[in-house]
């Protein structure tokens, strides 16, 4: 059972998280609403599906007649990064209960994933039930604000976005805080080099999963040398 | 689309979003992972995070349009850097963000 104290942890960590999701679920649940898609539906989809980016890109898939195979392989390669989010988590539940496990990995996002890391990195007391909680605050303000997004439908005109970089400037943030040593600034170099040529040559659906591994084996590579240069 | 077609894409969607994301987790927890596996996943995150802002803000398709409106989102994140760096927190960079963002933007639509 979570305490009173986890639970006003986990919301005050996902707190940031929980506005950013006002602000661009709202514009996502309208563009579902374009196809069709209810409050309800929005609400039951953000819950299980619960991707900002495949629920933003399906609705113009879905507008422009997209063949349901390509919908679901390109939605698919922007998702396969949270393999990678999923792989991070994994020392950190070693002896967790394989449901409360389950749970945290079904709902882990980017946002999710950053305040997390970064509160299991610099908080000795952060656990696994705040780490749930946290996934879980975030979910259902990501699902409210979509099914209100939906009631709502066109009737509702926002700047997506300005709405939008809200979420790049949390990311910028969480990068700004794992920048410590030059093994970082490798990977986030080689990511950063990485992205922009695989969008260059129309690789954007890969773009990110793909540049975090660019980034991560440059990381290794330059600590594998840098620990013989110094041998 | 009709209502069994959106069905099946929304299965197609859900099945491999689960096992991207539960799959790694419960295979790895348990296992007592080599020294350069693990040095792998301490360098996810700083990959991750340089990998979405650089997706984020290299929008090729902005620079396609108009060079100036390309550069907004690059400007927009040189000004979250230093508020992120001296506030340490996420709310104020993304206040300051989507306010440089906004006020870039029409700065460009005005020199446009």
């Amino acid at each position: 059972m979570s305490t009173r104290k986890d639970i006003q942890e986990a919301l005050k960590a996902a707190f940031p998280i929980m506005l950013g999701y006002v602000a661009i679920g709202i514009p996502c649940g309208v563009m579902e609403n374009e196809i069709g898609i209810g409050p309800f539906f929005a609400f039951f989809i953000s819950c299980t599906f619960y991707s900002g980016a495949g629920q933003f890109m399906m609705s113009p898939l879905i507008l422009a007649g997209t063949p349901l195979a390509s919908i679901a392989l390109s939605i698919g390669l922007v998702s396969s990064r949270q393999m990678l989010y999923s792989a991070a988590f994994s020392p950190f539940f070693a002896s967790v209960r394989k449901r409360l496990s389950v749970l945290f990995a079904a709902t882990v996002t980017d946002e999710s994933f950053g305040v997390n890391m970064e509160r299991y990195s610099s908080d000795g007391a952060w656990d696994e039930r705040k780490a749930t909680l946290v996934n879980i605050f975030s979910m259902l303000s990501w699902a409210t604000s979509n099914a209100l997004g939906s009631a709502l439908g066109a009737a509702l005109d926002l700047p997506l976005d300005v709405m939008s970089f809200g979420m790049t400037s949390i990311f910028a943030c969480l990068l700004v805080s794992q920048l410590a040593g030059t093994t970082a600034v490798v990977v986030c170099t080689v990511s950063f080099i990485a992205v922009a040529l695989l969008k260059l040559v129309g690789m954007g659906g890969i773009a990110v999963f793909a540049g975090a591994l660019a980034g991560i084996v440059a990381g290794l590579v330059f600590e594998e040398v840098a620990s013989h240069a110094g041998a | 689309m009709q209502v069994h077609s959106f069905w099946f894409l929304y299965i197609l969607l859900l099945v491999p979003m689960l096992i991207f994301r539960v799959v790694p987790l419960l295979v790895l927890k348990h296992r007592d992972l080599p020294p350069k596996v693990r040095a792998a996943l301490g360098l996810i995150p700083v990959a991750a995070f340089s990998a979405l802002v650089a997706s984020d803000i290299l929008q090729l398709d902005l620079w396609a349009r108009d060079p100036a409106r390309g550069l907004v989102p690059i400007a927009a994140v040189l000004i979250v850097v230093p508020v992120a760096q001296k506030s340490k927190s996420l709310v104020w960079s993304a206040v300051a963000g989507m306010l440089a963002y906004a006020c870039l933007s029409y700065a460009v639509s005005l020199l446009g």
